[in-house]
């Protein structure tokens, strides 16, 4: 099938000489209609760089925006705008017009493409009756809770009947049971609407709830990309292990001895790591401190240990569990 | 001028005064007010959008030469002391208006002297709108000329609102001023009567009656702005 959105070969450069940031580099994408696609990674990545490409919000020093095969970059500006209309996109912040109700909020991209306002304001009340929201049609945004204001922007990006919603960290100033319903909405209206959905989030478990397909963006480069569960589940690239292994924060800093970062990545044996230690080398590690998660009934788990002083023995515990399938250990302190 | 009341004919002949001009007076600066503030934002208002939209960040980059010139220009104005600005503007009015002398006259400088007050009080009240919702109006295809009329004039009203009774304020003491160019209203009742011929009492009467005309607008300008503010509406 051809790719509803494709991105070939993106770089994007901020700035210039000393201050300069290689936002995203020869970065490639295609989404395939109908699917949700998850763009995942750490803060500073690079991931609203890119979503803002694929509309040209942003425009990539290099590389090609295709949407249905057509490169964004050579159109017109009228025609650009256009495409747009079947581009919508949805932010953290709402962006909602304050000074107009929802229902006129809602009829704004109608009211750009000059459709007659009674028709404007019927389609307008069928979209609130969608998301759910058919009694706040007068209300103004200030009146709205933050998770209303995204149903209302969620209703104004679908009144131009759009065949891709881009979705900026959108659920991300939102409780978890607000996000969980948001997620929910996206899902059935991509399933109802035939819409593609591209979500870029920095958390696991929004990509896992409905995406199809994800790729990790780390420092501007695509680290990997591919079926949810297969990603999550083993990933294979560096910044996909960072990404699925919980964070363990030292909890308290008062641990004035080196420490290493034991991370395990799913494959792990059932044996007794930490015991083998004491066992093989004669050396005793304590825990400083411990996390896990689940993907896909895999445990990923990171652990904070204690290390001996001396260089050689250090030395040892290291070569020993990195000996280990599945085990990844390193000093951080 | 503080045996103001030792005269009862004095006074009783600044009484008359009083009420024989003010009423024409008060007009006069009413009429010569609407009309500077309407060409001052004729002028002002779509340079004051300009200003914002064409800067390089803007929605519509405009070249930057141009957009030199016009802060330049817009500068210039605004430090050219008032009085002295009108002296050498009045000449002007001579094409514009047909006279260099009387109310009309003193109309194209006092403009003159206000749109560009009135481009920045614009230009500020535009650059409070939420960069987001421009962004988000882009992202639905919208023109630049549909994000200035639909976008950022309509989410800047409050502020569009509250820079014009400042604008009007100052607009009106300029119009007080230009009493000494010609211009009536009770400004030139202020200076005729007060300065030049020691008429205290009627020129306590001019000030208090500006006074209340600055009061009048400030309070309408407040009420209306707050009034239309959507989002100072109460939860319900
Ligand atoms: N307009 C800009 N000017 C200069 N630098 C920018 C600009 N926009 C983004 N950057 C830089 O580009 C890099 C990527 O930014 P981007 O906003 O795409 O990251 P992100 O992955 O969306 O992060 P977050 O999760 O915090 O939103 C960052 O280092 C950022 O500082
Ligand atoms: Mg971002």
């Amino acid at each position: 099938m051809e790719p509803i959105v494709e991105l070939r070969n993106l770089s994007k450069t901020f700035g210039s000489g000393e201050g300069q940031v290689a936002a995203l580099q020869h970065v490639s994408v295609a989404v395939q209609p109908g699917e949700i696609f998850g763009i995942i990674g750490l803060s500073g990545a690079g991931k609203s760089t890119l979503v803002r490409c694929i509309n040209l919000l942003e425009r990539p020093d290099e590389g090609q925006v295709l949407f249905h095969g057509k490169d964004l970059m050579n159109m017109k500006t009228k025609e650009l705008r256009a495409v747009r209309r079947k581009i919508s996109m949805i932010f953290q912040s709402f962006n909602l017009l304050d000074q107009r109700t929802s229902l006129d909020n809602i009829c704004f991209p109608l009211e750009l493409e000059g459709v007659p306002r009674a028709e404007a304001k019927r389609r307008a009340m069928e979209l609130l009756e969608t998301v759910g929201l058919p009694d706040k049609a007068n209300s103004y945004p200030v009146q709205l809770s933050g998770g209303q204001k995204q149903r209302i922007a969620i209703a104004r990006a679908l009144a131009s009947n759009p065949e891709v919603l881009l979705c900026d960290e959108a659920t991300s100033a939102l409780d978890p049971q607000t996000t969980d319903s948001i997620l929910k909405l996206l899902q059935s209206i991509s399933r109802e609407r035939k819409i593609t959905v591209i979500i870029i989030t920095h958390q696991m478990s929004v990509i896992e709830q409905i995406c199809n397909r994800v790729a990790i963006l780390d420092s501007g480069v695509v680290a990997e990309i591919g079926e949810v569960e297969k990603v999550f589940s083993n990933p294979q690239s560096a910044a996909g292990r960072r990404l699925v292994t919980p964070d363990v924060a030292l909890p308290l800093s008062t641990w004035e001895g080196p420490v290493a970062r034991i991370a395990f990545n799913g494959n792990m044996s059932e044996e007794p790591i930490i015991a083998s230690v004491a066992v093989d080398l004669g050396i005793k590690l304590s825990i400083l401190g411990a996390g896990t998660r689940n993907v896909d009934g895999k445990a990923f788990g990171a652990m904070l240990v204690s290390l001996p002083e001396e260089a050689e023995k250090r030395k040892a515990v290291l070569d020993y569990l990195n000996g280990h399938e599945g085990v990844t250990a390193e000093v951080i302190q | 001028m503080f045996d103001l009341f030792s005269d009862p004919v004095k006074v009783a002949k600044q009484l008359d005064i009083i009420m024989n001009e003010f009423g024409f007076a008060t007009w006069e600066t009413l009429y010569s007010l609407v009309l500077e503030v309407a060409f001052a934002y004729l002028i002002g208002l779509p340079l004051g959008v300009l200003l914002v939209t064409g800067e390089k960040e803007g929605i519509k980059p405009l070249p930057k030469p141009f957009m030199a010139v016009l802060n330049v220009v817009i500068n210039l104005l605004r430090s050219v002391p008032f009085l002295i600005l009108m002296i050498i503007t009045l000449p002007l009015s001579k094409i514009i208006v047909g006279t260099k002398v009387g109310t009309m006259a003193t109309i194209p400088p006092m403009v003159i002297a206000a749109f560009p007050l009135v481009a920045r009080m614009v230009e500020s009240s535009l650059r409070e709108v939420d960069h987001g919702v421009i962004e988000a109006a882009q992202s639905m295809g919208a023109s630049a000329w549909q994000i200035v009329t639909k976008v950022m004039l309509p989410e800047a009203l409050p502020s569009l609102i509250s820079g014009c009774t400042i604008s009007v304020g100052t607009i009106l003491g300029y119009g007080a001023m230009a009493g000494i160019i010609g211009g009536g209203g009770l400004g030139k009742i202020a200076i005729n009567y007060g300065y030049y011929n020691f008429k205290f009492l009627v020129m306590w009467a001019a000030v208090i009656g500006l006074i209340l005309l600055v009061q009048i607008f400030q309070s309408a300008g407040t009420w209306l702005g707050t009034k239309c503010d959507k989002r100072l509406k109460n939860r319900s």
